[in-house]
């Protein structure tokens, strides 16, 4: 990607939890850019990291997570270096956060309309009669009805669907360059779903915001994405465009997914589905062999030898695996083996 | 075949407010009739609040219905008692990481129905471990307390749990939404294994259709407390009558590569079942309505695959 249009660009990241007796390292050397109205969408399943790296992101980790990269920068400013007034300053005004349960991010005892009047009087220095205005347009355009109405109901008077709204109107009151969304509609029914990642969607068209969305549903990111991150065990495993890696996954990891998910219309009923043995493990100390050994059923000698590296693959692609990329050796009938005795045994550390 | 559950408008209201608010009546569930074949699957789908999970509880015997009756076996269910009812229908719940005890292992977990029976020492034992191989837990797990598991593995000793004395009616409300993608993928290949193991009858109650897709021969469609369509599975993913169940349909979005939002989507939002709409409640979000559709309820059409709508789409 140009630099000119990049916003958010992530290198090397590192997030390290101490807990009693170990260091926890959730997050290992995360790289990837978000370019100016492009969609990048972070996958991965429970615990592999992807929350964390978004709030790492945003600085909003707790303190004693230790947060270290080789470059965190949006546009050209380093994050790393940003003081806590700076950041203040950045969150909400150029990097805006979309939350997945909007009933906990939005603060019960205020009235809508205070909680984004706020907003516009922190860092847009607005007048109190201006930030209504503004705040009433968006809620009108993220399309809320009777906006003004709304503006003096509290959070609870609100459904799922408009309350999700209201913070996407929260999100783009300062007119951000990045918008990091973690599981924005996993709270919603399947309609509302729908709504609101159209809603996203035509908005970033519209103002050509970067999007990072953080999401453990494929079905989501094929509608929205144009990049994928798939992440596992703390690591980026797999990198390429959104058609790209549905259509042929490179990593087992990805592979396993994929196989994993019916899909009314392609998969018959009854079919016995793929799956991923195994559970993550934890992410403690260095990694001696490949981070997904344990459950992949292509793994083989070689992958125990060391850590793997993220390697160039064909057409841009990026994957984390030293199989072959055009998949030979590798036969799809592994994913539906019966299970055997200890497909899902107990937790192993990721130090092996 | 004879119907082992069936419903005859079955409709459940709740009084709402009191203190501060006004006193109200929501109306959850409204003349439901519903049946299901002994060894069949049937899949209910609608969004929150649309009375399915108030049919469950109902169906489970902890609620129950302001009018009409359910009948399990041909006899209704009030005739049972609590013990006989348990024999009989079994639910596996959502959250397996609140359905479990945490201070019980679980081999304890397992055994807990029988032991409510009655039944104890080495047979019991037995059967538990036996039943713990067929749902996928390893063996050493058995002594195992619920924290040390992953969620499919508590899904699992759910499912065993509901599982071993051996129950006709299956009611699984949301079984894998609690869980990871790869794994829910293990727990649909083991529910669609026992079905047709143990004869099952299963009621799967689920907002992803993908999982009704996979797992259920019927699906019923709920909206607002009512069943708007009802039919074979195949019939309703293929070609839905009604335009809810094909809104439902459309808002599926498969993980595949080229596959793009479903360009119109749903407008507007559930409405509250205190004060429901005239005539078809669905009428403000159809894209078809016309003016009888806020004058009329629908009345029922089809007999296979039955529907509620005036402009049906075929």
């Amino acid at each position: 990607m140009p630099s000119d249009t990049r916003i958010l660009s992530v290198k090397g990241l590192n997030v390290e939890i101490p807990v009693p007796g170990a260091i926890l390292r959730p997050v290992r050397g995360v790289s990837f850019d978000v370019g100016r109205g492009e969609t990048v969408a972070v996958v991965g399943e429970s615990g592999c990291g992807k929350s964390l790296t978004a709030l790492a992101i945003m600085g909003l980790l707790p303190r004693q997570a230790k947060v270290r990269s080789e470059a965190l920068h949006l546009n050209d400013e380093s994050l790393e270096a940003a003081s806590a007034k700076r950041w203040r300053q950045l969150r909400g005004d150029r990097i805006a956060m979309i939350f997945q349960d909007p009933m906990t991010a939005l603060d019960p005892c205020y009235r809508i309309g205070d909680q984004m009047c706020e907003i516009l009087l922190q860092h847009c220095k607005m007048s109190k009669s201006d930030a209504i205005v503004r705040s009433i347009d968006l809620l009108a355009k993220v399309g809320i009805p009777a906006p003004t109405e709304r503006l003096k109901q509290y959070p609870h008077q609100l459904s799922g669907g408009l309350r999700q709204r209201v913070m996407i109107a929260m999100a783009l009151l300062c007119e951000p360059e990045l918008i990091i969304a973690d599981e924005p509609t996993t709270a919603l029914d399947v309609t509302i779903q729908a709504q609101i990642l159209r809603l996203l969607r035509d908005i970033q068209r519209e103002t050509n915001i970067g999007l990072l969305l953080i999401t453990h549903d494929l079905g989501v990111v094929a509608g929205m994405a144009d990049r994928i991150v798939v992440m596992y065990g703390g690591e980026v495993v797999e990198v390429g465009t959104c058609d790209q890696v549905l259509a042929k996954p490179l990593h087992p990891y990805t592979e396993g997914l994929v196989r994993s998910i019916p899909v009314p219309g392609e998969t018959q009923q009854g079919e016995t589905l793929g799956y991923i043995p195994g559970v993550v493990p934890k992410q403690v100390g260095e990694l001696v062999a490949c981070g997904f050994v344990e459950r992949c059923p292509y793994a083989r000698e070689a992958c125990r030898a060391g850590a793997v590296s993220l390697r160039d693959a064909a057409d841009g692609r990026l994957m984390r695996c030293i199989l072959p990329v055009d998949g030979s050796g590798r036969d799809p009938a592994v994913w539906f083996l019966p299970e055997g005795e200890d497909t899902e045994s107990t937790t192993k550390n990721g130090s092996i | 075949m004879a119907e082992v559950l069936s419903m005859r408008g079955v409709t459940r209201d709740y009084s709402v407010g009191g203190s501060f608010a006004k006193k109200q009546t929501l109306r959850a569930l409204r003349g439901i009739d519903l049946g299901v074949e002994k060894g069949r699957t049937l899949g209910l789908v609608g969004e929150s609040g649309c009375g399915k999970s108030t049919l469950a509880r109902i169906l489970l015997g902890v609620e129950t219905p302001s009018a009409g009756e359910v009948l399990v076996g041909g006899k209704p269910i009030e005739s049972y008692d609590r013990i006989e009812r348990a024999r009989l229908i079994q639910p596996v719940f959502q959250d397996p990481y609140s359905s479990l005890n945490p201070r019980m292992t679980v081999e304890a977990i397992i055994a807990a129905p029988m032991r409510v029976r009655g039944e104890r020492g080495r047979s019991l034992q037995t059967k538990v471990r036996e039943l713990a191989g067929e749902v996928g837990l390893p063996r050493h797990l058995v002594e195992a307390y619920p924290s040390q598991l992953s969620g499919g593995q508590r899904q699992r000793v759910a499912i065993a749990r509901a599982l071993i004395g051996e129950p006709e009616i299956l009611i699984c409300d949301e079984p894998t939404s609690a869980l990871d993608v790869s794994v829910q993928s293990q727990i649909l290949n083991l529910l669609h294994n026992l079905k047709s193991q143990l004869d099952l009858t299963m009621i799967l109650i689920s907002h992803n259709l993908a999982v009704v897709h996979h797992l259920a021969d019927e699906v019923a469609v709920m909206y607002l407390g009512q069943i708007v369509e009802r039919g074979p599975s195949r019939e309703i993913f293929e070609k839905a009558s009604h335009p809810y169940s094909e809104a439902l349909l459309k808002a599926v979005l498969p993980p595949r590569a080229g596959a793009r939002l479903p360009e119109k989507a749903l407008e507007a939002e559930f409405p509250s079942p205190v004060n429901p709409p005239s005539g078809c409640t669905f009428h403000p979000r159809c894209p078809k309505a016309q003016a009888l559709c806020a004058q009329q309820m629908p009345e029922k059409s089809g007999t296979e695959h039955i529907y509620r709508c005036h402009f049906p789409n075929n």
